[in-house]
């Protein structure tokens, strides 16, 4: 079955532009032109990927990805008009996977794409020795890509379930920022490490009791982070 | 006539009382001119004086007369403000109550000429704001308990107008901000309406060189279309801050002819029909041949821009263009059926920058458009308003000065002609 991705955009010219594209590569295209729509095709279609534009009327592109984060980890790609890094962190804050700059290339759109859609990939067929993993008051059940915490299940989108488990495959290990950059987002995002941090908070805000004094992901400092 | 004599606990009532008030009045008045006003009646009861002056500190540091009031003896001298500068500036400087008793001739003949001055320093935490200074003719002299009572008083207006100050250093500093939040929404606002055509152009430039995928010939056609809209469109907006700048800084060059309204007004029409058909626009010009002193290019922009406004905010509705006579003017209404603009937000419109918040956020939008059309009728001396009805539409008017010139005046300037046309910078 081919990949399905719903592009977002108020601005049919880049829906078209994204379609085009992406048409190329064998992808399906579902389309939305508000954040409200793009929720619903979410909660019917269950696409596999979704490129999210920020400026739109009705319901923004980061309401809607708030929105979305609720019932669905589907990893999503924030596209926004505005380049400041306080922008940007907003995207990844409210549970997007990754973000592109307007004005991009065809090109970086289609990298960018791929690599979302390969670390999703790769953390729904991480496979494990064991099919449940419990750590304190965590629960993971491999088979499902489920995680629970006090067994109320969190979501967690696909990026963040995939940096989880580098944490548990690797537990009472020290890993650095680049391991983590490397392993879960790829050697392209080597340096950027304000999305590491963006994710660790947003990872600690779901699972910890107190994500000022974590105890299932853990600060090294110097060093990196480690699961106890 | 005889006057009771006043009990020592009926004057102590009636000082608290006439205190009291004093406080009331410089809690509750707005302005200077307001509080002194009411202030000096209720003196008056506690404090005998002909004349009063306020002097404050201007943003020059000297002493100017803000107010000044002559109520007793010597009303002629009201507008004779000079008596009391040297004390003002001596309290001020000195920052103490000044009493001086002035002799000018004999005073057993005319008791004007025996004038007894008390100054009093205006000072708040150290912030000279003035002096104020009030003048008795013919005496008696300031008693001590007088002086306490009207030290109290000016206590009382020195809490006032600090408050005043306090007041208007707020609204200056909420002013600075308003401006600056203005500009900044324009910076983010400029820079996403730079990168929304550059996105497109570069995306679908980026498009077509892909060098792993061949487009068909209907395809690259539609994007080559879009890039070729796109830049127009950015052009267009670099036109808009040019042309606001140079509104700003008055350096717009504006060239004047003498035209028929009527004939610029139908090819704008004919113009934006081309441009979107969709856009149904109704003329109705009444007189023809109305002759105005125009730069026929800028007016053009002016109507341009409010139909593509009216293409903007009031999309699908119809609109009217009307051109009428109005005794020596020329009226130009263009009038939609769109959502209209509330009531707050309509005298704003034409300010540099201003968008109205909530807009729909996909209509593109610098908040210079209106702006540069109040600009350049302001050049031709008219006048630019909008009127709207929320939920029934707007009608945006323009008023035109008719030539008045003669045909001599119309050669003349045909003789001219293109680059040599009298011009105006604005």
């Amino acid at each position: 079955m081919p990949i399905q991705i719903l592009v977002v955009d108020d601005e049919p010219k880049y829906v078209r532009l994204m379609e085009a594209n992406l048409l190329t590569e064998g992808y399906d295209i579902l389309r939305a032109y508000d954040g409200q729509k793009a929720v619903e095709i979410v909660a019917e279609n269950q696409p596999d990927l979704v490129l999210l534009d920020v400026m739109m009327p009705f319901l923004d592109g980061l309401s809607a990805c708030g929105r979305i984060r609720e019932f669905s980890n589907v990893p999503i790609i924030m596209v926004t008009a505005k380049g400041e890094e306080r922008d940007r962190v907003r995207g990844l804050d409210v549970g997007a996977d990754d973000y592109i700059v307007k004005p991009y290339s065809a090109i970086e759109l289609l990298a960018r794409v791929r690599a979302v859609l390969r670390r999703a990939d790769t953390a729904d067929s991480a496979s494990f020795q064991q099919s449940i993993f419990n750590h304190e008051n965590l629960r993971i059940d491999f088979t499902k890509a489920e995680v629970y915490k006090d067994d109320k299940m969190v979501f967690l989108s696909a990026t963040e379930y995939r940096l989880l488990l580098q944490f548990v495959q690797n537990q009472g290990e020290i890993l650095s920022s680049e391991d983590l950059l490397m392993n879960v987002w790829g050697d392209e995002y080597r340096s950027d490490k304000e999305i590491l941090w963006v994710s660790i908070s947003r990872l600690r805000h779901k699972l910890e009791d107190d994500p000022r004094n974590p105890q299932h992901i853990v600060t090294r400092s110097g060093l990196g982070y480690t699961m106890p | 006539m005889t006057v009771e004599p006043v009990s020592p606990d009926q004057y102590c009532a009636d000082l608290i009382e006439n205190l009291n008030q004093i406080s009331r009045i410089v809690k509750t008045a707005g302005d200077i001119d307001a509080c002194l006003n009411e202030l000096i009646q209720a003196i008056r009861n506690i404090f005998i004086f002909d004349n009063v002056v306020l002097y404050l500190v201007q943003e020059d540091k000297l002493l100017e007369p803000r107010y000044a009031r002559a109520i007793g003896r010597g009303r002629s001298s009201e507008t004779d403000l000079a008596w009391g500068e040297a004390i003002a500036n001596e309290s001020l400087t000195k920052n103490e109550i000044i009493i001086k008793r002035d002799i000018d001739g004999d005073y057993t003949i005319n008791r004007m000429r025996l004038r007894y001055f008390i100054g009093l320093p205006l000072s708040s935490n150290n912030e000279r704001l003035g002096s104020l200074v009030f003048v008795r003719y013919g005496g008696p002299p300031y008693q001590s308990e007088q002086i306490q009572l009207i030290k109290q008083v000016a206590t009382h207006f020195i809490y006032f107008l600090s408050k005043l100050n306090t007041n208007q250093k707020i609204n200056k500093l909420e002013h600075e901000l308003r401006l600056k939040r203005l500009q900044d929404d324009f910076v983010a606002t400029i820079s996403h309406e730079l990168r929304t055509p550059l996105g497109f152009i570069k995306g679908y430039t980026t498009t077509l060189l892909r060098e792993d995928t061949k487009w068909d010939n209907v395809t690259r056609r539609e994007f080559l279309i879009i890039i070729d809209e796109e830049t127009d469109r950015l052009c267009e907006l670099i036109d808009n801050l040019l042309d606001s700048s140079r509104l700003q800084s008055g350096t717009l060059r504006m060239e004047f002819q003498q035209m028929k309204l009527g004939t610029i007004v139908k090819d704008i029409c004919t113009r934006a029909q081309s441009f979107d058909e969709n856009q149904e626009i109704e003329l109705e010009i009444n007189n023809p041949d109305l002759q105005v002193q125009v730069d026929p290019t800028r007016i053009a922009q002016v109507i341009e821009n409010l139909l593509s406004n009216a293409r903007k905010y009031a999309p699908g509705s119809k609109v009217m263009i009307a051109l009428d006579k109005e005794k020596n003017h020329a009226h130009i209404s263009v009038i939609d059926n769109g959502p209209g603009i509330d009531p707050d937000h309509l005298d704003h419109i034409f300010n540099r920058f201003y968008r109205v918040p909530n807009n729909t956020s996909s209509v593109r939008g610098t908040g210079l458009g209106l702006f540069i059309c109040r600009r350049i009728i302001d050049a031709h001396d008219g006048e630019i308003y909008a009127e709207s009805t929320p939920g029934e539409g707007s009608t945006f008017h323009i008023r035109l000065r008719l030539d008045q010139t003669n045909d001599q005046k119309t050669e003349q300037i045909s003789v001219y002609g293109g680059e040599e046309c009298p011009s105006k910078f604005l």
